[in-house]
């Protein structure tokens, strides 16, 4: 019996994605869990994995090739030489109504979207306005501007309903998901025509997706989310003390001063755990444990957010050893797309280029993102008296709909004292 | 019993033979200039068909060798600035009007003059298709013209030139010269409507046009006699009041003589003749084997008119008198044959991937590929710094006028400042201006230059194509309907519109077309077009569809001034509506490629023309939709005015074409194709059409109504963009 293997929502939000390699030839078997292919989408490349054995008996698409979350991407048979119908199986014959194989992903939508991305016919029939409700995943139908307005506004067309003839998504569809968003996005300001390249000199690199996703992310985020930012110097003598005897005994690996933060903000979190929180339209939502993401510079040039779960119950060697694995794959390219999702709060450090102090923009759904800058010597005022100590500019960026001012406060209050007390963070 | 009295034809029919007092009166320099003239034809014939058994002459050869007699003949009686014309198989009649022009006496000791070698250099690259031919290489072996020579260009379709070769003559008749123009066509050609027409025009007009039938008996594999009652094709001439020669076209002679006869009444302003020559073809209708080899003619009969040949008569006739030995004969022909062989040495050389001994062009001798659409229209220089204006920025005085008064009142005026434009067409000279009075009170102001012509649309148009092609003179010809364009498609299509481009794109065509369209008024199925679309099939025409009289004038003077065929459409609903023109000025021009928006909108762009653009404000109105209404005013690919149309659906991103007319000929298609394309990323929606049904309208008023486009349906094509906006 064969089968078919379509582009897996590799996560939330994300409307297509290419193969960036194929793993098993053509006529290869596999097994369950094995990797199939390197999906390569807006944030990382991932691995996807077989659900089925059997053998592939035809890739259906080729690397390099963008396509939509739910194209059929390989025919995968019981066994070698097994006789298939293409057509039928792509949807074209009798199982046109099947409900294709798309992960379930789906509670996790884009505001808005309500399942009904698509509402044009399966296949091409002849009466598009006639046709059916299509499975989530197939094409859908917007017009030509519609696109072009989504696309520079970085609202996903997926996220849209369509009120045109036979659901296609039109202009207005665009414009009112826009209306909607909390701050208006000003259009992009693109040009009439052509895309004017600056004059001249330089050249124009084409976007990575993943630098589309960042554009497009942070933007909103700059944008919707209503920041605030409170700033905190804790002392860091005691820490580095720390970290200091921790590397010269026979530790494994050696420990990092972000690995002592990720511990003191998730003790942080364990002494007010009302700032663990995330607004959604719904509610607020509460966070039962301390995941935290990690921001990773990735050589290309993007930037991933891989997420250490569990950081209140893990020591911090593990947490060293966690940040370490997942900072490395991030940068091969190599992340699970698990590993990228969730959150409570982010950590973003820029401490070890020098950078003494700086404001990040929230990572969403998340509440909060904490900038960490270089423990530098600093004058430090000890009761009535100027001494060297070494401090780190730390600056919690927070949305307000979710952590108010006094909130952030005692947060960062709590952070500044585990910080400067490590042995009760680690504790 | 009644009483029976035979009835003889007015024009008189005569049969010329030479005699051979003839021959020892003829002038010894026309004898040479005859043998001359032969020799290097047969000569650049034979290279022609050598070429092409080379494979090196794309397209068919149509030879001539055999019938060189009629074309030497009858050139030798004609002058420099007299013109000729002719069919596929012209090389001949076009070589000896370019030798006759170039060499006027032959030398036989010199036959190829520096001057005759460039002329033959430059037919030959024609005829390969290269760059240096007289068309540039567009034309090729059948579209041979140099016009400066008097060689109007010959033509791939039988009977084609015959129409373009009366408004030549036309042109030389009101130019008050003494010229003729002679027309070359062959026995097949004799039984189309494009010839029997323009015998009947010519006639009727004493125009000084000479049909040349070169009667070679066969029209491909099909023998005269097989598809004519009256196989003495001269025999055509009577009927329609022409005087008409008969003469054997393998004596060059006789037919020279008879030539002379029949350009002394051409000059003498009786009315165009008729000539046939009989004369006969060695080869099959092209390529280099005989008719025999494809068994419709026996090698009997071939070698039985090789015995005429008119080459060996006149060289005989010369040898007879003394004015040359055989050996000079054979000098004559070696000068021919050796003057070919160098020609083609320039243009072809071996080819070094082919096998031994073959040839190919010369690659650098091939027009440049980019040269593929230059020229299908002028540039339209000719209109710079021309004042032009619009009715919203007018400063002049501006008064309710009736739309065809402003249709009459501006040719008047045309017709008053400049002599060159006339007016022709059925009935523009009586009723008062016409059936619509759009040429009315012009037959009396200018008598000579407003011709009510016989009907017959392929004739006329094509004469008014031969007087643009000539520049003496501005034709504005008439359709009285716009289904008749398919009566006169040759004309308009294959030879007005590609004349520019397919000479090699310089020559001008200042040719108007003024078609009435006449969807409504009950006139069925064969009368009731749109024909825009079809118009717009066509590259080399341009094409102005004027809504307000305002907009008519202006837009007529510019179609006047334009060096390209222009059509004008203009609609009877609209001759009778008023609008604002000009008190006194009719002389303003709108400027070329130019669109009218007549209503701004934000939601919907609506692109028409005509008659349709009031339809179209009136259902905007009763719709309330906010739609922008373009008058598009330029209909042709060239001209139309993509700026404003851009801008436009930039704006709206909605776009709804509306016309009148049926679905098939409909203008609409290819501007939604041209518009999907320009501004695909701009669309909201696919691009929306009002049109009419699938059949033409029929005479039944409610089945007619329900055919064709107006407001209402206007209505309902907004009602459904309005679907597609969604919200």
């Amino acid at each position: 019996m064969a089968s078919i293997i379509r582009l897996p929502e590799v996560m939330a939000n994300s409307t297509e994605a290419a193969i960036a390699t194929w793993v098993v030839d053509e006529g290869g078997e596999v097994a369950v869990g094995d990797v199939l292919a390197e999906i390569e989408t807006e944030k990382a490349v991932v691995e996807m994995h077989a659900e089925e054995s059997g053998v592939l008996a035809k890739r259906l698409v080729e690397p390099g090739k963008v396509v939509a979350v739910g194209t059929p991407i390989a025919v995968l048979t019981a066994s070698a030489g097994e006789e298939y119908d293409l057509a039928a199986l792509l949807g074209d014959g009798d199982g046109a109504a099947q409900e294709p194989e798309v992960p379930s992903a789906e509670a996790v939508q884009a505001p808005g979207s309500s399942g009904s991305a698509s509402s044009g016919p399966a296949s091409s029939g002849p009466a598009p306005a006639e046709a059916a409700e299509a499975p989530r995943g197939a094409r859908v139908f917007a017009s030509p501007l519609a696109r072009k307005l989504a696309r520079e506004n970085g609202v996903p067309i997926e996220a849209l309903e369509g009120s045109g003839p036979g659901g296609r998504i039109v202009r207005r569809d665009v414009e009112r998901f826009l209306a909607q968003a909390p701050a208006p996005a000003p259009a992009a300001p693109v040009p009439a025509s052509a895309p004017a390249a600056p004059a001249a000199v330089g050249e124009l690199v084409p976007h990575t997706p993943m630098r589309r996703a960042i554009a497009r992310r942070l933007t909103e985020s700059k944008q919707q989310v209503p920041h605030f930012y409170l700033v905190a110097e804790p002392r860091v003598d005691a820490l580095l003390e720390l970290r200091a005897q921790a590397n010269a005994g026979s530790a494994r690996r050696k420990l990092s001063v972000n690995d002592f933060v990720l511990k003191a903000v998730a003790a942080a979190f364990r002494a007010v755990p009302e700032a663990n929180v995330a607004w959604t339209e719904e509610g607020m939502h509460r966070f039962d444990g301390v995941d935290i993401a990690v921001a990773v510079a990735t050589e290309d040039g993007g930037l991933l957010t891989p997420v250490v779960r569990g950081v209140d119950r893990l020591s911090v060697t593990e947490v060293s050893a966690a940040v370490a694995d997942l900072a490395g794959r991030a940068r091969e390219g190599r992340l699970r797309q698990e590993e990228l999702e969730g959150g409570s709060t982010t950590v973003s450090n820029l401490g070890m280029y020098g950078t003494r102090e700086f404001a990040a923009i929230l990572n969403p759904p998340q509440a909060t993102i904490l900038a960490v800058g270089a423990a530098v010597e600093a004058p430090v005022v000890v009761d009535g008296h100027l001494e060297v100590g070494r401090t780190m500019r730390c600056t919690l960026s927070a949305d307000h709909r979710a952590v108010d001012g006094a909130l952030a406060a005692r947060w960062l209050a709590a952070f500044t004292e585990a910080v400067e007390n490590p042995l009760v963070a680690l504790l | 019993m009644p009483q029976v009295t035979p009835l003889e034809a007015s024009a008189p029919w005569v049969e010329v033979t030479s005699t051979p007092e003839d021959w020892a009166a003829a002038d010894p320099a026309l004898l040479a200039d005859m043998l001359g003239q032969m020799h290097l034809i047969r000569a650049f014939e034979e290279l022609v068909l050598q070429l092409a058994r080379e494979g090196l002459v794309h397209g068919p050869a149509h030879s001539s060798i055999g019938q060189e007699g009629g074309a030497v003949g009858s050139v030798l009686a004609l002058g420099p600035s007299d013109g000729v014309n002719g069919t596929h198989r012209g090389h001949h009649q076009f070589l000896a009007k370019v030798i006759a022009y170039v060499s006027p006496r032959l030398d036989l000791e010199k036959l190829v003059s520096e001057d005759l070698h460039v002329a033959l250099r430059r037919t030959l690259a024609e005829i390969l298709g290269l760059a240096d031919g007289f068309g540039k290489g567009r034309g090729g072996s059948m579209h041979l013209q140099w016009m400066e020579a008097g060689a109007l260009g010959t033509n791939a379709i039988v009977g084609g030139g015959v129409p373009l070769a009366a408004g030549n003559a036309w042109a030389q008749k009101h130019a008050g010269t003494q010229d003729v123009t002679v027309t070359y066509f062959g026995d097949g050609a004799t039984n189309i409507g494009s010839v029997l027409e323009s015998m009947n025009l010519t006639a009727a007009w004493d125009l000084p046009l000479c049909f040349f039938i070169e009667n070679n008996l066969y029209a491909v594999s099909t023998h005269v006699a097989e598809v004519t009652g009256e196989p003495r094709l001269s025999g055509r001439g009577p009927g329609f009041g022409i005087a008409s020669w008969r003469v054997d076209g393998m004596d060059p002679l006789a037919v020279y003589l008879a030539m002379q006869q029949a350009t002394e009444h051409m000059r003498a302003g009786k009315g165009p003749t008729v000539v046939e020559a009989e004369v006969y073809r060695y080869f099959h209708q092209n390529g280099p084997f005989p008719g025999s080899a494809f068994g419709y003619r026996s090698k009997d009969e071939e070698a039985a008119w090789r015995e005429r040949d008119p080459i060996d008569r006149v060289e005989r006739e010369m040898i007879a008198r003394g004015l040359l030995d055989a050996d000079g004969a054979a000098a004559v022909r070696k000068q021919a044959v050796d003057a070919m062989a160098e020609i083609a040495a320039l243009m072809v050389e071996d080819d070094p991937d082919g096998k031994p001994g073959t040839r190919r062009i010369k690659p650098d001798l091939w027009p440049d590929p980019a040269f593929v659409d230059v020229g299908v229209r002028g540039d339209a220089s000719e209109l710079e710094g021309l004042r032009t204006e619009e009715e919203a920025t007018f400063s002049g005085e501006l008064v309710e006028t009736r739309f065809i008064d402003a249709v009459a009142g501006v040719m008047r005026r045309r017709m008053e400042t400049d002599e060159s434009v006339v007016v022709l067409g059925e009935d523009v000279h009586r009723l008062a201006g016409g059936t619509n009075g759009a040429t009315k009170g012009l037959k009396d102001a200018f008598p000579d230059r407003v011709l009510g012509t016989p009907i017959s649309e392929n004739a006329f148009a094509g004469l008014g194509g031969g007087m643009a092609l000539d520049g003496r003179f501005k034709p504005v010809v008439e359709f009285m309907y716009p289904d008749f364009l398919w009566v006169a498609a040759d004309q308009i299509f294959n030879q007005v519109a590609k004349a520019r481009h397919m000479f090699g794109g310089e020559s001008k065509v200042p040719f108007v077309l003024r078609s009435k369209v006449a969807t409504g008024t009950g006139y069925g199925s064969q009368h009731s077009m749109d024909p825009a679309g079809i118009y717009a099939t066509s590259a080399g025409l341009r094409i102005v569809a004027p809504a307000t009289p305002f907009d008519y004038v202006g837009l007529m003077n510019t179609a006047l001034r334009l060096d390209d065929p222009v059509v004008v459409l203009e609609h009877v609903d609209l001759y009778t509506s008023t609008g604002l023109a000009p008190a006194e000025d009719l002389d303003y021009f709108i400027e070329l490629g130019k669109a009218a928006v007549r209503r701004s909108g934000e939601d919907l762009t609506i692109l028409t023309y005509l008659s349709m653009v009031q339809h179209s404000l009136e259902a905007v109105e009763q719709t309330g939709v906010d739609a922008e209404v373009v008058d598009l005013r330029w209909l042709d690919r060239a001209s139309i005015d993509w700026d404003t149309i851009g801008e436009s659906v930039r704006k709206t991103n909605n776009v709804l074409i509306v016309e009148q007319g049926t679905l098939g000929t409909s203008y609409g298609g290819w501007l939604a194709d041209e518009i999907q394309r320009r501004f695909f990323d701009w669309l909201d929606q696919p691009v929306q059409r009002v049109h009419g049904g699938e059949a033409s309208p029929s005479i039944s008023k409610v089945l007619e109504r329900a055919a064709h486009a107006r407001t209402e349906e206007v209505v309902e094509g907004i009602g459904r963009v309005v679907e597609g906006f969604g919200g």
